[in-house]
């Protein structure tokens, strides 16, 4: 008997014996399957700036957690060999590692949060949810890095045990989402707007890949939709290009289009724009959109200096949005 | 045959259809399914959990 999956907008319909698209939700026997549950392929503790997430609990240690998999193709993936490799390649060992574990790994290196990133947590969904849910009852707190590309009734259950989320908007092309990443733009777009609906905190990345989402117009269009749907305080990361999988032909990212793409969003009313892959001084830096002074410097994953007191400008007073402690 | 008995005849073939087409239909359809169930082995290769300590390779 055929399975229909309902987790994400690709409805994919699965014969006895066959996965989905992101190639770990398998129909065995008439039943929906995850076999990847409680088995990540990669788990590291990285700096929660590496995310990227800026505003929140800045200079942090992240447990982070990936399963291979995802429901994406993206031409450009940056973690094509975990993103699209199948568990019984082989080539991707895991580890034996269920949410309770997890939590456990998570104390004994004191970090205050785990990351469901990576390849994407939608695709090893139950291994989410469970691992965040125990995380919460442990008094952590949960990030996800997701391309948002879910279907809205499981997305408003997991981010009940969400505290932030940075989530990719690609391009604002249906095209582009069709054609490089075998997706679609609108389920992103909701996503996005449901998980600011639920007051957790939301940082977006753009890719800017040269030729083909770089045009001033288009990033302008991008900044323009977060405004208005997400609010100007969202932070927005603009991050480089580098050719790899099935996109080796354009060239990286310049950090001067980086830089020209991070001007258009603050024109266009955005508080914090961010230039992330390649180094730069300003665009890593958090201002305070009210007086313009500095408030956290960065250099790579590094906090230099953070001057934000209870959240506010010290020297205005402005509230800042973020999660600070 | 009479009108009436024809008339019933066609009735109970008329039902036959739309309960057969229905029971059809509802095997044919797929199960739908959010939340999958756990698969208790990995169908790849497991190796023990070492130093996380380090930074990752991956993006993100």
């Amino acid at each position: 008997m055929k399975v229909q999956c309902e987790l994400c907008p690709k409805l994919c319909l699965i014969e006895p014996g066959q996965s989905g698209e992101c190639r770990v939700r398998i129909n065995i026997d008439g039943v929906l399957r995850t076999v990847v549950y409680g088995y990540p392929c990669s788990i590291h503790i990285d700096p929660v700036e590496k995310k990227p997430l800026f505003h929140f609990l800045p200079g942090s240690s992240i447990l982070s957690i990936a399963t291979v998999g995802c429901n994406l193709h993206c031409k450009n993936c940056q973690n094509w060999e975990i993103s699209q490799a199948n568990p019984e390649d082989g080539t991707v060992p895991a580890y034996n590692c269920p949410p309770e574990r997890l939590i456990a790994e998570a104390n004994k290196y004191q970090c205050p949060s785990i990351a469901y990133t990576y390849t994407d947590p939608i695709v090893y969904y139950e291994y989410t949810y469970d691992s965040a849910k125990l995380a919460h009852e442990a008094g952590m707190r949960n990030v996800l890095v997701t391309a948002g590309y879910v279907n809205e009734q499981p997305w408003k259950k997991l981010l009940q045990h969400v505290d932030a989320a940075n989530i990719d908007l690609k391009a604002m092309t249906e095209d582009f989402y069709r054609q490089v990443c075998s997706a679609t733009l609108k389920p992103v777009q909701n996503a996005l707007i449901l998980a600011r609906a639920s007051e957790i905190l939301v940082e977006v990345t753009n890719l800017v890949i040269p030729t083909l989402n770089d045009e001033p117009e288009q990033l302008r269009e991008l900044a323009s939709w977060i405004k208005m749907n997400l609010g100007a305080d969202t932070p927005l990361h603009f991050s480089g290009f580098y050719p790899r999988y099935q996109m080796r032909n354009l060239p990286a990212t310049s950090l001067r289009t980086l830089e020209k793409a991070r001007k258009i969003a603050m024109d266009e009313g955005l508080n914090y724009v961010y230039i992330g892959n390649v180094a730069s001084k300003e665009g890593q830096n958090t201002y305070c959109p009210a007086c313009k002074n500095l408030l956290i410097e960065r250099s790579g994953y590094t906090i230099l200096k953070n001057r934000l007191r209870q959240g506010r400008c010290p020297d205005c007073g402005k509230e800042i949005y973020g999660v600070w402690r | 045959m009479t009108r009436r008995k024809f008339v019933r005849k066609l009735a109970g073939a008329g039902l036959t259809i739309v309960a057969g087409a229905s029971w059809f239909l509802k095997k044919a359809a797929p199960r739908k399914f959010i939340r999958a169930v756990g698969f208790k082995k990995y169908h790849g290769s497991v190796r023990p959990l070492g130093d996380i300590s380090k930074q990752g390779k991956w993006s993100g």
